[in-house]
């Protein structure tokens, strides 16, 4: 290891009731990779709030020294002075703005009192052809893709002259391409003299690029590892991690599908729209007590073709037949989704599940509020009790039901959104990136569920773009790529190979 | 390697301070209110020599908030669903003028010598007005998809000139026997004190029910203490509120109105589907959507509800000043959007209570009188509610950081 570019020492930060860094002690080599790993709410973004100034100086425990000197940030205006940029998992992107306004908002290159457009469009271009991407300057940043807009963040903080580059899950959003690009660009920016430190719960790729692996578990550091003495392995991480290791974290069922079917979609469902179908002659089946995959890249077309059998919110015109345990089907809204048996897990959380302002029951009961209700009238009584019960079964780790979901970590949220569309009882379940940004032990968790669930004769849509989540959980695997299904795959004949070769077709 | 220390939650303190403490830490924005109101009239109570809390001057006080307060029970509603409602105050206005030409040249002529019948005919038509208003609006809100802040706004222009049409420029007189009763009534002593009967009836009843209920479901049960603390301390507000008032003329029929409509309002926003689903959709429109809510349905249900409340204010207002104006209602929108702001309704939607927003009306009522009594000059009012509001605002928002 070389010299340290960053050293945080005995990092202590309180919330009112919680310890949420314990004595943490972290330290950066210059020019590495350092990658931070650690279940939901073992403490990493909050260890990076607090070198970035996001909690000030004053409100925690212990020292930063950056380059040697002790740093006392007021805020994050004082850490990107230093050299320092986070790229958080929600891009901070505008997306109405330009590629060139966006990479130097905060920052415009004046002249006199003027903004330098002409400079600001060179420099642009500049900062674009180091993070390797051939994009318009002039172009609008929602008209680009997840993959290009991530990398529009690393230009901005290059822009920046930055020393030390936070990313706190960059790939979590990324299909494998996209992925595989940043992941190369951070090498190439190692060598260019960027450090950088990579939070990230998809091991493979922390394997694949760290130099060096802390491991946070409960708000305290459990080691450092050191990837070129052969230290780092997906056991040995997921061990520290945990605490305890998971041998297989697909569990097993016993198979016993029936060959009914509860779900079919019948002579080509499409959605029309002004620019063009998204979706073109998809058809395709689920059968009772059925685990059902959906592979394919971002985009290609899979939330639309899940919202589209769950009363088409998105207002496009849908076109096929629908078919729920052999009945036809015509949904306007969600709500006749639910009362036929849907429920639809949503791959946005905190965006389209759940609200956040709200506590655990609330958002428990909420799409089935009539349970609990007569005449209108809400029994509290039984809502706490209905909310209860998911929090025991589904292990929502939550002082009280009372509690804002907010507040949750982001499994525990997720555990919260299961329990709602399970609370709705349905037949058929539609699970949207089910355990996307969560970490190995509450994944688990949420598998063993599905077993359970399939095991009692429930139908699971799982739409996914983890491919081994896909072959670790499915009986059946549908391929989409660019709206269609190009693909169909029974577990034995299915490899990531045959996948990735079918969802770029 | 990890330090493994013991970072186990603290004992929460027990007993009946430390549970009062809890809950007033849960509602602590309620109660910061709360305070605020009580040190006004400390304020005003030390400035004017005490005149302000003489019980006339609190049964004033209290019948002046009802417009008003009509009208910002409403808006906690509309703007928990992300909504805003600017029209409320020219449709009360609107509403008084209708009422008081009904009751000065149509009844006249159609049933002379039945001022009761009259007058219950003039509510029902203030109130259809006040309805089918908010049917229109909110048709346009919520299937047309016009943004509340346009329709409400362009409402407001329309509703200024109906107004002028009905009242020919001329001031419409509406102070007839019986019609007067609604904001202009006392009830005699005794009928207070029997209402305040039944209320601590009631409240003492509801706690020992829901008591009940909790135990067959076989939940932790509050302390007696504390919820015998709590209604005891209720009922003796409402105890104190008749007696006060009571040395004056009685119990005001307004207040009563007020009273009941928010109780029920109260009511349909904590424990009904229909409440719910209002703070769902202004906490996250999509989830709420996504949950099977039907959202159109329920923003135009609310702007009926609305439009009713701003009916009910129309006749009260009516009733209050026994004339149609052309000025009727003018800037009430303004204060019932700062009475439910200041009771902790926030713009961004999902937050937001009835009794809140009362308080926030008691609140900038309290200011106005307040400062009548002090005889300070109009254009100083208007400069202390401004900064009342944007100051309570803050307050909240530097508590909430801090937290």
């Amino acid at each position: 290891m070389g010299t340290p570019i960053l050293e945080m020492k005995s990092i202590t930060k309180t919330f009112p009731g919680v310890k949420a860094l314990d004595n943490v002690t972290f330290s950066v080599a210059t020019d590495e990779i350092h990658c931070l790993v650690g279940e939901n709410g073992a403490g990493k973004s909050t260890l990076m709030k607090v070198l970035s100034g996001v909690y000030p100086h004053g409100t925690y425990e212990g020292d930063i020294l950056f380059e040697g000197q002790v740093q006392q940030y007021r805020g994050i205006a004082d850490s990107e002075k230093a050299g320092i940029a986070i790229i958080y998992q929600e891009l901070a992107l505008i997306p109405e703005m330009t590629v060139y306004e966006n990479i130097f908002l905060g920052h415009e290159i004046k002249r006199g009192f003027l903004v330098d457009w002409n400079e600001t469009i060179r420099r642009a271009d500049e900062m674009l052809k180091k993070v390797k991407l051939s994009v318009n300057p002039a172009a609008k940043v929602k008209d680009l893709g997840v993959g290009k807009q991530q990398l529009i963040e690393i230009a901005k903080a290059l822009s920046k002259n930055v020393k030390l580059l936070i990313l706190d899950e960059p790939t979590a959003a990324l299909n494998e391409d996209d992925s595989d690009n940043l992941l190369s660009l951070l090498r190439d920016l190692k060598h260019q003299g960027v450090t950088s430190i990579m939070i990230s719960h998809k091991l493979k790729e922390v394997i694949s690029i760290a130099d060096t692996v802390t491991v946070l578990r409960d708000g305290q550091t459990v080691c450092t590892l050191d990837a070129h003495k052969g230290e780092v392995s997906e056991p040995v991480l997921i061990k520290y991690m945990v605490g305890r290791e998971i041998e297989n974290i697909y569990p097993k069922r016993d198979h016993k599908r029936s060959d009914e079917v509860a779900l079919e979609v019948r002579t080509g469902m499409r959605i029309a729209r002004p620019l063009g179908d998204v979706l073109k002659d998809v058809s395709f089946n689920v059968k009772k007590g059925e685990i059902v995959g959906f592979a394919g890249l971002m985009g290609s077309g899979r939330t639309e073709l899940a919202l589209s059998i769950f009363g088409n919110p998105t207002g496009f015109q849908v076109h096929g037949d629908l078919l729920i345990n052999g009945e036809e089907k015509h949904f306007a809204r969600p709500e006749q989704a639910i009362d036929a048996g849907l429920a639809y897990v949503t791959e946005d959380r905190k965006a389209k599940g759940l609200i956040l302002i709200q506590d655990v029951k609330e958002n428990i009961t909420l799409a089935n509020l009539q349970e609990i209700a007569r005449r209108g009238v809400v029994d509290g009584n039984a809502e706490v009790k209905v909310a209860n019960e998911y929090r025991v079964n589904l292990n929502i780790k939550t002082p009280s039901v009372e509690q804002k979901v907010g507040n949750l970590s982001g499994g525990n949220q997720q555990k919260v959104s299961l329990g709602k569309w399970l609370f709705v009882k349905p037949d058929v379940l539609i699970l949207d990136e089910p355990t996307r940004g969560i970490d190995v032990g509450a994944k688990f968790e949420i598998y063993t569920l599905m077993n359970g669930l399939v095991q009692q004769g429930m139908s699971i849509i799982m739409i996914s773009s983890e491919l081994p989540e896909v072959l670790g959980m499915s009986d059946r695997v549908y391929v989409v790529s660019a709206g269609r299904i190009t693909g169909e795959l029974p577990i034995e004949e299915a490899t990531q190979e045959k996948i990735m070769h079918l969802a770029t077709s | 390697m990890a330090v493994s220390t013991d970072t186990g939650s603290k004992k929460s303190s027990t007993g009946l301070m430390g549970e009062l403490g809890k809950r007033f830490r849960s509602n602590m924005q309620t109660y910061t209110i709360i305070l605020a109101l009580v040190a006004i009239w400390i304020f005003f109570a030390i400035l004017t020599g005490g005149a302000c809390l003489q019980p006339q001057n609190v049964s004033n006080l209290f019948r002046q908030m009802t417009v008003t307060s009509f009208l910002a029970i409403g808006m906690v509603f509309v703007i928990v669903t992300g909504n805003i409602d600017l029209s409320v105050g020219k449709l009360a206005g609107f509403v008084s003028v209708v009422v008081a030409y009904f009751q000065a040249n149509i009844w006249y002529n159609l049933i002379p010598n039945q001022p009761y019948v009259a007058a219950v005919l003039s509510i029902i038509i203030g109130l259809g007005v006040g309805v089918l208003f908010g049917v229109m609006q909110g048709y346009m809100i919520s299937f047309l998809q016009v943004p509340s802040f346009i329709v409400t706004l362009a409402g407001m222009f329309i509703l200024t000139g109906l107004i002028l049409l009905v009242t020919q420029g001329k001031t419409i007189p509406a102070n007839q026997a019986g019609f007067d009763l609604i904001a202009q009534g006392y009830l005699p002593p005794l009928v207070g004190w029997i209402i305040a009967a039944i209320v601590v009836v009631i409240l003492f009843w509801n706690m020992t029910r829901s008591r009940q209920r909790k135990r067959q479901h076989g939940f932790e049960l509050p302390s007696i203490a504390l919820d015998l603390a709590t209604t005891i301390f209720y009922s003796l507000l409402v105890i104190a509120y008749v007696w006060v008032v009571n040395q004056y003329k009685g119990v005001q029929v307004p207040v009563l109105l007020l009273a009941v409509a928010a109780v029920i309002m109260s009511y349909i926003a904590n424990n009904t589907r229909f409440g719910r689903y209002a703070y769902a959709i202004g906490g996250n429109r999509e989830a709420a959507r996504l949950s099977g809510i039907n959202i159109r349905r329920s923003i135009f249900l609310i702007f009926i509800l609305m439009g009713l409340l701003a009916g009910i204010a129309g006749i009260v207002l009516a009733s209050y000043v026994g004339y149609g104006t052309i000025a009727a209602g003018q800037g009430y929108e303004l204060d019932a959007i700062a009475s439910a702001i200041l009771g902790g309704t926030s713009t961004l939607g999902g937050v937001g209570t009835v009794f809140g927003a009362l308080i926030g009306s008691l609140i900038m009522t309290s200011l106005t009188t307040g400062l009548q009594m002090l005889n300070v000059q109009p254009a100083w009012q208007y400069l202390v509610k401004g900064i009342v509001l944007v100051l309570a605002v803050y307050a909240d928002v530097a508590f909430k950081k801090n937290r």
